[in-house]
Order: C-alpha cells, then structure tokens, then sequence
C-alpha cells in the first residue's frame, strides 16, 4: 500500500469514527443533502438582497423582515405585516430547505424560488413593489451595481435579482439535525423515545405525506381528508380554497402543499392560516382532519419528541 | 480606352470574386456539420424519455407501496424540466423552432407533460391517504376485535357475527384495493351497512373506533377508484411517443438537411465542373492566343527581316551617297590644300620676289659698268698708256678708280651671293611645300630629327623682310629643347602663319613698340609648346571660336585659310593649336601644342 493510499484510509477511519462504524439508514425520510456548489458572488449578492428593503416600495420590508433564519426561517406571527402595515391572508412559511420543496408557496403557485421571490416583491400586500423600479432602485446603488457587474454578465435586471435571490436560498439549508445524524447511521443520538416517537409517526401513518428529503415539501394534499377542517374552524377566507386558486379545479379546493416539517419545533403558528398555537394543536389538527385516527396521549407525547429531533443547525447554533 | 480597361479589369475581379464566394458558399453548405446539436437534442429526447418512464415506474410503486418516499415522484419531473430548458436552449440553432410543424410538437410534448403533472400530482394526494388507509386497516380491525375480546358482558354469539362482518368488511375492502370492481364496492357497501347495524349493538366506547373503520373504508372506496382512474389516465398519455416525435422530427430534419447537403454537395461538384470546364476553355483560349501572338511574331519577324533588306539597301545607297559625297568633299579638300599650298607658296614667293628684285636692282646699279668706262679710257690711250697713267690728270686717277671698282664689285658679288643664296633656299621651301601637298594627298608625314629653335629661326628668316619693313622686334623666349622628332614642313608652315598673322596684327599699332615673342619649352615632358605672343589689335570674344574655321579673316585681303590649315596641319599631328587673347586691343597669344617625340640619340 502507498504511504499516500495510507494516509487517506487512516483519515476515512478517522472521519467514520463518530459514527459509530454505521450505514445510512434506509427510511422513507432522508438526510438534508450537502449545500450545493454555487457562484459565491451570487451568493453573497443575495444574502445582501435578502436583507435589502428597498426591495419593498417603501424600504420598510426585507425578504428577512419575516424570515428569520436565526429562528427557525418564519416569523412568529400567523400573519406577517405586509409592507403598508396591514397583516398577510397567510402563514409565512419557512425558508430554510425551501429549495427542497417541489414547489413554492401553500398552494405551490411558484415552481422555482425565482418565481417565488417574483412573486412577493410584485404582492400588493407584501413588498408592493414592481421589478423595474427595483432594478431601477439597485442600478443607482454604486455598490450593487459593480456586485451585479461581477456576478453577472448583463449587470442588474430583474431575473438577475431573482436568481441572486434564490441562489442564497439554495444554501439556506437548517443541517446536522440530530435526526439527520441519526439518518446518517448515528442511532445513538436519538433517545428511545424519539425513536419509538418516530416509529409511531410512521405508524399513524403521518409519512403518508411527509416523507423524503424534507419531511413534506413533495406533494399537495387536501387539508380535511377525514372530516372538514374549514367548517370547524369557521371564518372562511379566500386563503383556505388553495389549490384552488391555482387551477380553479374543484378537485383541488382546500389543497395545499404538505408543508416540511424540519425545524417544526421552532415554527410556531401552524398551517397556512397560522391557526395551530402549539405544536400539539397541530399534531391534533392533523391526526382528526388527516389522519381520522385518535392518538394515545401517550404516541402524541412520543410523536412530539420526535418532531423534535427535526430541528437543524443555522449559522452553527442550533434553531 | 483607358477607362474601359478598368472597367474590365473590374468586371473580370468582381466575376472571380462572385465565383469564388459562390464555392465557398456551396462549400459551406456542403460541409455544415449538423451532427454534433442533433445528437445532443436527441440525446437530451432520449434522456428526458428514459426519465419518463423512471417516473412512471416510481408511480407503479408508489401504487403498490413498494416506496413510501414520494421524492422519485418529483425529481424525475423536475429533472425533464431542466432538459427541456437545455433542450430549448440548443434546439433554436436548428432555425425549425419557427415551423409551425416543430411548435405544434413542442406544444402537444408541454401540454401533455403538464397534465401528466397534474395527474401525478392528484395521483400522489390520492394515493397517500389510499395507502395510509389500507395499511391502517388491519390495525384498526385488530383494535376492534382486542376491544371485543375484551368485552364481558355482550352475547357472544352477536360479537361472532360482528366480527365476522368485519373481517369480511376488511377482505372485501383489501379486495376492492386489488381489483375496484362494482361486485366488490356493493359488497363493501353491504359491509359498511352492517357496520353501521352493528355499531348499535356494541357499547358506546367502541363507536369511536368503528367509526373510523367505516371511515377509512368509505375513504378507500371512494380513493381506490380515483386513484386507479389516475393511474388509467397517467398510463395514457403519451409522453413517450410525443418524445418520439420530436425524435423523428429531428430524424426527418436531418435526413432533410442530409438531402440538401447532398443536393449541395452536387451542386457544388457541377460547378466545380463548370470551373474545370471553364478553365479548360481558358487555357484553350489562351493557347490559341498565344499560337495568335506566335504567328504575329512570325510575321512581324518576316516584315522585320522585309525592312531590314530595305533598310540595307538603303543604307547602301546612302553609302554610295556617302562616298559620293566624300569624293566631292575630297576634291573639295584637295582644293583647300590647293589653295592653301598656293597660299604659302605665295608666301614665300613674296621673298623670291624681294630676292630677285634686289639681285636685279644690285646688277642694275653694278659697279662693273665702271669697269666698262674705265677699260674705255684705256682703249682710247691705248699707245701711251703708260703716259697716260702716269701723266694724265685722268689717267692718274684710273688705278685708284680701278682698286675701288675691284672692292665695289666684290662686295656687290658677296650681296648677289647670298641674296641669291636666300632665294635658293625660298625655292627649296617651295618644293617642300609641294612635297607637303603631295603629303596630304596620301603621303605620310615625313618624321626628321628637328632642332625646334632653328626651325623657329627660319621661320624668322623667312618672314625677315616683312618683319624689318614693319620695324618689328622679336623677343626670342627658347628653353632648353632637345632634338625631336617632327614634321618639318607642317611645323614651319604653323610658324610662319603665326608670325606672319602676329605681324599684321601689329601693323596699325603706333602707340608702343611691336614686339612679337617667340616661345618653346617642354611642358610635363611629353609635350612640346611653342607659343608665338604678338602686342597687337587682339581677337575679340565672338571671333575667339571662328578664327580656326575655313574663311574667316579680319583682313581686306586676307583669304581665310592660314590659321585653318595651321589648326588642320597641329590635329594631324596629334596636337592642337589654341589662340588666347584678353580682348580687343590687348594682343593675343597663339599656342601649338605637340606630343614630345624625342629623336633616336637624344637623353
């Protein structure tokens, strides 16, 4: 064997060493994937859009204005203020692992986080702003201007603010979740009853649709399929057609996208109307209108723990 | 014509020009390598097919609940997003993507691929809760059959037949989940009717759980269908075969564009002919020329040849002409010499003349006739010729007469003498002159040994007379010149002429005295100069050049031939005589120069 050949297996058997010599496991719910190689100029650019206000019409809101990646991706509220003052129709979902959500947005109207960042810059009620006065805004700007020169040949349009954008959201990824970890061969992190909270998650079915790389994020899904969420909570607004809004198609009233559930500890209000408080509003909101089962006090507890083990890691501190 | 030239030098460029491009062009079309954006399209075709049916086989299992990860469902999806994208964006190098052909493809591809989406989509929502719902089945049957066996105080009987009901509730709902036929949905319903018949009889706690038993199984009733109907629609549409006709379309394309690269290819061999054939013409042509050219040389050489002929015959004649002429001028020569041997002649007749005449006028006045009277006297005292002598008055005086007449008669016999003496040798010069004519008619020039100072003395001497008579003083300038090697005659005729010329040209000077100088030396020694310088009227500017020319004199009575044949006898010498003068008035100074020939004997 080559001292190089050496080398480089005592630095494997190294690296292996915290796992405990253990295979990936094989579960209908995978590990985050790395963060992806990009541009890091376009990255960083967009780490400064994100912050930007003036991508809002009167410099009052950033994208970080209601997701705050320090905790969890959201905002705390079930509605977020829009730009002129006035609450949102709809809970402001996370945007850490946003990228790995087939689409964008509860009713998955976006299909990339371009048409995403599109989209909330031209809402009259959350940035109430409109593409050519942001370019405008961005190309006066000297620092922005050369950032834009560098990063992009055509210099600042509006698709190059998008991409920035969603380039820098592609590395908003919440990693090393110790359920992760424990995906990753590393049983031990989880105690047992995380692990019997996990497998009764699989067992009442709740992977059903939340499965995968992002714990949901993969597929729409009526809210109510065993029994009608809307009448009982009352109070219907445009928001709760969903889908619906999208394709006009009856078939897809009250759908939405099954929402991740990474980091769902720490992304209280819940559901696309905020109307969960806690976490165990939720899971009970979701075991009578999704489910139709009725949990022992005892698997919700379990559960919970579980979805506890789902919160990641953001900028090196956990969420 | 110069114009017209340039414009066909023009026309002819710009003709290569356009057969030129015209090659390229064809060469260009000939030759343009689709190959490399047709593989990759299709390439990309084939990849996003194989996605296609990736896709469709995670739905298979997905429905068969192999996999319960709905992730597959997506990525194959998203990744034929991408290739579409990449697709789209080498496909417009083609130019079909205008064709109304290509966009309908394009589109019934996009169409189909977004309602397959949305039928995968409602397929993986069914699809879901379907399989949640089946696997919840069982569980939710044993729970209610646990809570029967828990039961105490029911007929048991009745809890047998409940059961019962319910595991056949169970069988034909899984059944149903295998095959959705309508025998099996009537039999679920039975099923569920007998639930609900049954739900009365069993205590209030177990409600609950029959309950959503009857609900998941009307769920699976209701979704089975669904989802099987999906799966139906998923299956039929044809993404594949839509896929395969972008293929094809990219397959006709080429072959198309293979067909017209092959048309051009022909085109481009028929004009390629068409430029051999061309070419070929033009060395034809050119060769034709150049046999044209050949044959007008030839002819051109023959008119050549032709004038040539002429040509020497015409020069012949000139020559005849020539010599005609030379013959004339020859005679016209011999008359120069003529005139000019008479010249001289004349010359020296002048001291033959002044010879005779002195000789005559001596013997005219001779003192002999004294000698007659005396001798008279004798006769007439013949007989007393003693007396007479001695007594006579007269006769006394007769001896010393006598002695007188002795020493007068001697000395005028001495004058007689050497007058005649210089007119022998004026005769001998005249004969030299003779000899010099016949020189110049073929005869070389007699080459003797030559003392320069006393050629120049009878030069002097021959002028001698004219010279007294106009009281003229000559300065004799010789240095020390040895014997050489000339032509006598020519060399006195120069001298004489000059001293002759010197001499009038004093003639009418009365302000200070004539003074001719006569000069000889050597000069680089290879050249012998004699110079003759006179004080008289000068030769002004404008004669300078003419006074060597035949004819020209400033004298009444001059002839114009003497400083002519002086120039003449100094060039056919191998010399040359030149004349300086300061002007008019100021004297003038004429020069013969010689090449120095010294005599055989002389250092």
């Amino acid at each position: 064997m080559s001292p190089y050949g050496f080398t480089l297996l005592i630095t494997l058997m190294l690296g292996l060493c915290p796992m405990a010599s253990a295979e990936p496991l094989d579960e209908p719910l995978k590990p985050l994937p790395p963060v992806p190689v990009q541009d890091p100029q376009r990255v960083e650019l967009g780490r400064q859009l994100f912050n930007e206000t003036r991508l809002s019409v009167n410099n009052s809101l950033s994208c970080a204005s209601c997701h705050h990646l320090e905790k969890g991706g959201g905002d705390n509220k079930a509605f977020s203020i829009g730009f002129n003052g006035q609450p949102l129709t709809i809970n402001t979902p996370s945007v850490l692992n946003a990228s790995l959500n087939f689409r964008q947005f509860w009713n998955g109207r976006a299909a990339t986080l371009e048409d995403q960042a599109h989209a909330v810059v031209q809402s009259p009620t959350e940035m109430g702003n409109n593409w050519e006065h942001v370019v405008q805004t961005l190309s006066t700007d000297p620092a922005y201007h050369s950032a834009f020169g560098n990063a992009y040949p055509d210099g600042v349009t509006a698709a190059n603010v998008q991409n920035a954008l969603a380039t820098y959201e592609r590395t908003l990824l919440s990693t090393n979740s110790r359920f992760d970890q424990y995906l990753l061969g590393n049983t031990d992190i989880l105690s047992l009853d995380e692990k019997y909270g996990y497998q009764r998650f699989k067992d009442y079915g709740c992977i059903a649709c939340h499965q995968g790389v992002n714990i949901g994020g993969n597929m729409y899904q009526k809210f109510g399929v065993m029994g009608d969420y809307f009448q009982a909570r009352g109070n219907l607004t445009e928001s709760d057609l969903g889908r619906y809004l999208v394709t006009k198609d009856e078939e897809d009233r009250n759908v939405f996208k099954v929402p991740s559930l990474r980091n769902v500890a720490v992304n209280a209000p819940y559901f696309h109307d905020g109307a969960a408080k806690t976490l165990e509003e939720a899971v009970d909101v979701m075991f009578k209108y999704q489910l139709g089962r009725v949990p022992s006090d005892e698997d919700k507890a379990l559960i919970i723990k579980f979805l506890g083990t789902l919160t990641g890691e953001w900028g090196g501190k956990a969420l | 014509m110069k114009v017209s030239r340039r414009l066909s030098l023009l026309l002819l460029s710009g003709m290569t020009v356009l057969l030129a491009s015209m090659l390229v062009f064809l060469y260009i079309k000939s030759s343009t390598d689709p190959a490399s954006g047709y593989s990759d399209a299709r390439d990309l075709i084939g990849r996003m097919k194989q996605l296609n049916a990736q896709w469709e086989t995670e739905i298979l299992k997905a429905r068969i609940a192999i996999s319960h990860d709905y992730d597959p469902l997506v990525a194959p999806l998203t990744e034929m997003t991408r290739l579409w994208q990449q697709f789209e964006a080498i496909e417009p190098s083609h130019e079909r993507s205008d064709s109304a052909v290509w966009q309908a493809r394009y589109d019934a591809y996009l169409t189909l691929i977004k309602e397959k989406t949305r039928l995968v989509e409602q397929f993986k929502s069914h699809n879901a809760v379907l399989r949640n719902s089946l696997a919840f089945l069982p569980t939710a049957e044993d729970d209610i059959q646990n809570q029967f066996a828990h039961l105490q105080d029911h007929d048991k009987l009745q809890l047998q037949n409940i059961a019962t009901d319910t595991y056949d509730l169970l069988l034909s709902s899984l059944e149903f989940a295998q095959v959705a036929s309508d025998d099996k949905a009537a039999d679920i319903l039975v099923g569920q009717n007998k639930l609900v018949v049954n739900k009365l009889r069993l205590p209030e706690e177990l409600h609950e759980q029959v309950d959503i038993l009857g609900n998941h199984i009307a769920l699976i009733l209701r979704e089975q269908p669904i989802v099987n109907s999906l799966l139906t629609r998923i299956e039929a549409i044809p993404v594949a075969s839509r896929l395969d006709d972008i293929t094809d379309l990219f397959n006709k394309d080429e072959q198309q564009i293979d067909t017209s690269q092959q048309r051009y290819h022909l085109y481009m061999l028929v004009f390629s002919a068409l430029l051999v054939l061309l070419l070929l013409f033009m060395t034809i042509r050119l060769l034709r020329s150049f046999a044209e050219i050949n044959r007008v040389n030839r002819d051109l050489q023959t008119a050549n040849e032709g004038l040539e002929q002429r040509v020497e015959a015409r020069t012949r004649e000139l020559k005849d002409t020539q010599s005609e002429l030379l013959d004339t001028a020859r005679q016209a020569g011999m008359a120069e010499i003529a005139t000019n041997v008479l010249h001289n002649v004349g010359n020296v007749l002048n001291s033959v003349n002044i010879s005779a005449d002195l000789v005559t006028r001596k013997l005219r006045t001779s003192k002999a006739l004294g000698l007659g009277k005396a001798m008279q006297l004798i006769n007439e005292h013949r007989g007393d010729l003693g007396h007479f002598i001695t007594e006579d008055e007269k006769g006394k005086l007769l001896p010393g007469y006598l002695n007188q007449l002795v020493e007068a008669i001697a000395l005028e016999q001495q004058g007689i003498t050497d007058e005649l003496a210089q007119l022998s040798k004026s005769v001998d010069h005249i004969k030299d002159i003779v000899a010099t004519q016949q020189s110049y008619a073929g005869a070389n020039s007699l080459m003797e040994p030559l003392q320069v100072s006393e050629l120049l003395e009878d030069a002097l001497r021959m002028n001698s007379g004219a010279l007294t008579r106009h009281h003229v003083t000559v300065v004799k300038d010789y240095a020390e010149v040895p014997t050489v090697m000339g032509d006598k005659h020519r060399m006195l005729l120069i001298l004489i002429n000059l001293i002759s010329n010197a001499k009038y040209a004093m003639s009418d000077l009365s302000d200070r005295p004539r003074e001719m100088t006569l000069g000889v030396k050597v000069v680089d020694d290879s050249i012998l100069q004699v110079s003759v310088k006179d004080e008289g009227e000068g030769i002004s500017a404008e004669n300078m050049t003419r006074i060597f020319a035949h004819g020209f004199t400033t004298r009444k009575e001059g002839h114009g031939f003497g400083l002519h044949s002086c120039a003449l006898a100094a060039i056919e010498m191998n010399g040359h005589l030149t004349a300086h003068s300061d002007g008019p008035g100021k004297g003038a100074l004429f020069t013969l120069k010689i090449p120095l020939k010294i005599a055989e004997g002389e250092t």
